[in-house]
């Protein structure tokens, strides 16, 4: 039992994704996929623990977990369970109305069970992709997340959702190639190291100072451009509405709450790296122009969005940026910018239940087509409005004090930036609040009756947001420890 | 291997890129990738001999498998089965996609790139080669509006990356190839049922008839 926590947070995923496939009942699906997750969240929180207090775990060759690794396996943790919890009851309600396969929970629709199985891959796939000690392995297993997720995307077989989808996986595949040639750029510069075939992220940080600069410059241009694909960086971000908003609605939040940061801390790593080689600033003006970029474009097209579940994808979009310019900042803007990660997590994926919670109500994704929904979904627009104030950075909610550290981080070197974040900032809050007003409080059709809410389907986000808001005023000390390590390394 | 042989083989590698951007007719693209990936094979294979080392034998085994036999059969049976033998057309005609590709290759020779091509400086030309079919590579999936040629985009820029890893001296681990390989063969088979879905909805592979995302 001693040192396999990183093995029972992966086999249980592997173990369920085949049961999903040789398995016809359709609860011992859900119930291993629920477990598996739960399983994941237990082990991820005893390796967080023991990263805090003893700093890297490497119980294997080719593993090895740091403090950014545990943070994020924390977050695809937590988000991945309430992903699970919420998906089973969102299937069945969607199995009902006839949207997906047979009508009725109790026989199993093939296109349930292919969910679990894809959910569960996608689960472990982020999982290795960031609990491995190679910049080649973490390369595979992102590229087996684009993989296993194309067709999730495309889950409803819709022609939008193939359209969709293939976009997904033209633009990412280009990316992770790029992406690619950045890690091989890198390892150019080990020389004998790469003997044995096998280069870790341990070793090319150490034998980091007797790397070629300019060729480290490139490589890490790159790296960006492949992984900030994934983040979604603009102007790489095309991919994201589409996907987000055609993929099921849990998707789109494992999407955003889980994906976005795993692609996230790879560029980190290589960033930890490259600051080695050439100093920081290179890093942080590429962090600090994509992380602009970012937050630009997501504030004018949210202004004009017509569609909810693209709406939450530009959040994200502009939410990436911000946590770009936080590491772009440096010092006190890492600190604030890892919370915000945290934060944004949690309380996006939170959004995109909620949005679930809409679409299966009005059978639609369109913002003019949900109307009155303080009066027929009461307690899913209540918390629709609380998750808006949130992720737009409202007090008392931590991404507003994240949004202040990060800015205050960069306000005397990049008084510039700052002021025009700050101005895009309130352009994507009365943005969103036009849609969300509207949504929750303008009266539209009547013929859309209200029903008692399902618990199962409120649950998940309830869960979220709460952390969220619980951390927002007290982060556990291992939490801290874990962030402060973060801020110091990287 | 002498070195004019591999300067040849890095020759039909980028003359094949170029092909792929003026050729009409599927069935050649799918051709001129395999030829390709038979390029790639042989490289690897003269790694192999350069270095005795084993794995690298594997890999040129796996390569010619994957990419050489069954990705060429993947997409003949699209293209049979759908009867996909014209392919669509481009964005920019062949003129100005001539005239890109000039500057694409100009842009990997110049001296913006040299920390890359200087990898290892007897190999410059070669690795100023090997970049701009990256180059044109990626040019191939913005330019082309077939979804069987974006694929085959992607392919051949996982090809170009390969010849450049190799005249860069970045051989890697046998375990690390063939994840690499399991991954673009999975991918493979991923995006051959993806275009038959496409096809299924949209009536062809051509992506501006895609248009259901405007709403």
């Amino acid at each position: 039992m001693y040192n396999t926590e990183l093995i029972f947070i992966l086999i249980p995923f592997f173990i369920a994704a085949l049961l999903c496939i040789t398995v016809k009942n359709r609860r011992l699906i859900e119930i291993s996929s629920l477990i598996a997750s739960g399983i994941s969240l237990l082990g991820s929180i005893i390796v967080s623990f023991r990263v805090a207090y003893f700093g890297v775990y490497a119980p294997f060759p080719f593993f090895s977990v740091d403090s950014l690794d545990a943070v994020v396996m924390l977050i695809i943790a937590f988000v991945g369970l309430a992903t699970t919890v919420y998906s089973i009851e969102y299937l069945r309600q969607e199995t009902t109305k006839n949207i997906i396969g047979l009508s009725g929970v109790s026989y199993l629709s093939s296109r349930v069970r292919e969910y679990f199985i894809l959910l569960n891959l996608f689960m472990a796939m982020m999982f290795l992709a960031i609990m491995v000690s190679s910049p080649l392995f973490a390369w595979i297993f992102i590229e087996a997340t684009t993989l296993s997720t194309a067709f999730l995307i495309s889950f409803y077989n819709k022609p939008s959702a193939i359209e969709g989808a293939w976009k997904y996986l033209i633009i990412n595949s280009i990316g992770i190639l790029l992406a690619f040639f950045g890690t091989l750029l890198f390892f150019s510069s080990t020389g004998s190291l790469a003997s044995d075939g096998f280069i870790s992220w341990h070793l090319l940080a150490i034998n980091a100072t007797n790397f070629n600069p300019l060729i480290i410059k490139v490589a890490f241009i790159f790296i960006f451009i492949g992984y900030g694909t994934k983040v979604g960086f603009a102007p790489m971000h095309t991919w994201k509405p589409d996907a987000y908003s055609k993929a099921p609605a849990p998707i789109g939040a494992l999407f955003s709450g889980a994906l976005l940061p795993v692609a996230f801390a790879v560029i980190l790593k290589f960033k930890m790296i490259t600051d080695i080689v050439v100093g920081p600033s290179f890093s942080q003006n590429l962090f600090i122009i994509f992380g602009l970029l970012s937050i630009v474009i997501a504030a004018t097209i949210m202004f004009v969005s017509r569609n909810y579940k693209r709406l939450l994808a530009y959040s994200s979009i502009e939410n990436a940026g911000i946590i770009a310019i936080g590491f772009g900042f440096g010092g006190l803007g890492i600190f604030a910018a890892m919370l915000h990660m945290i934060y944004h997590s949690f309380l996006k994926s939170a959004l995109f239940f909620l949005s679930g919670n809409f679409l299966l109500k009005y059978n639609s994704a369109k913002i003019t087509a949900i109307r009155g929904a303080l009066n027929v979904v009461p307690i899913t627009a209540i918390l629709f409005l609380t998750g808006f104030f949130a992720i737009t950075g409202a007090p008392p909610f931590g991404i507003f004090f994240t949004k202040i550290f990060i800015l205050s981080a960069g306000i005397k070197e990049h008084p510039f930036i700052v002021i025009t974040v700050i101005m895009l900032v309130s352009i994507v809050f009365i943005g969103f609040l036009k849609h969300a007003m509207v949504m929750i409080f303008e009266q539209g059709d009547s013929n859309i009756k209200a029903e008692k809410e399902n618990i199962w389907l409120l649950l998940p986000p309830v869960a979220l947001i709460v952390i969220a808001l619980f951390l927002s005023f007290n982060i556990p000390p291992f939490l801290s420890i874990l962030i402060y390590n973060i801020a110091l390394h990287y | 291997m002498n070195i004019l042989f591999l300067q040849f083989l890095l020759q039909v590698i980028f003359l094949t890129i170029v092909f792929l951007h003026i050729s009409k007719k599927n069935f050649d693209a799918i051709w001129a990738y395999g030829i390709q990936s038979f390029a790639i094979t042989i490289l690897l294979l003269n790694s192999f001999f350069e270095t005795g080392n084993i794995s690298l034998l594997f890999v040129a085994l796996l390569v010619l498998i994957v990419k050489v036999v069954l990705a060429p059969r993947f997409f003949a049976r699209l293209i049979k089965k759908n009867e996909l033998i014209f392919s669509v057309s481009t964005y920019l005609n062949i003129p100005i996609t001539l005239i890109v590709i000039v500057l694409l290759c100009a842009i990997a020779f110049s001296g913006i790139f040299e920390p890359l091509t200087s990898i290892i400086s007897s190999n410059q030309g070669l690795l100023s080669l090997a970049l701009s079919t990256m180059f044109l590579s990626l040019f191939l999936i913005i330019n082309r509006k077939s979804a069987l040629s974006q694929i085959v985009g992607i392919l051949s820029l996982e090809n170009s990356i390969v010849a450049f890893a190799i005249f860069a001296g970045l051989e890697q681990s046998l375990s690390l190839q063939i994840g690499i390989l399991f991954d673009i063969s999975v991918w493979l088979i991923i995006a051959t049922v993806f275009m038959s879905m496409m096809y299924t909805h949209f009536g062809s592979l051509d992506v501006t008839d895609m248009k259901k995302l405007k709403d």
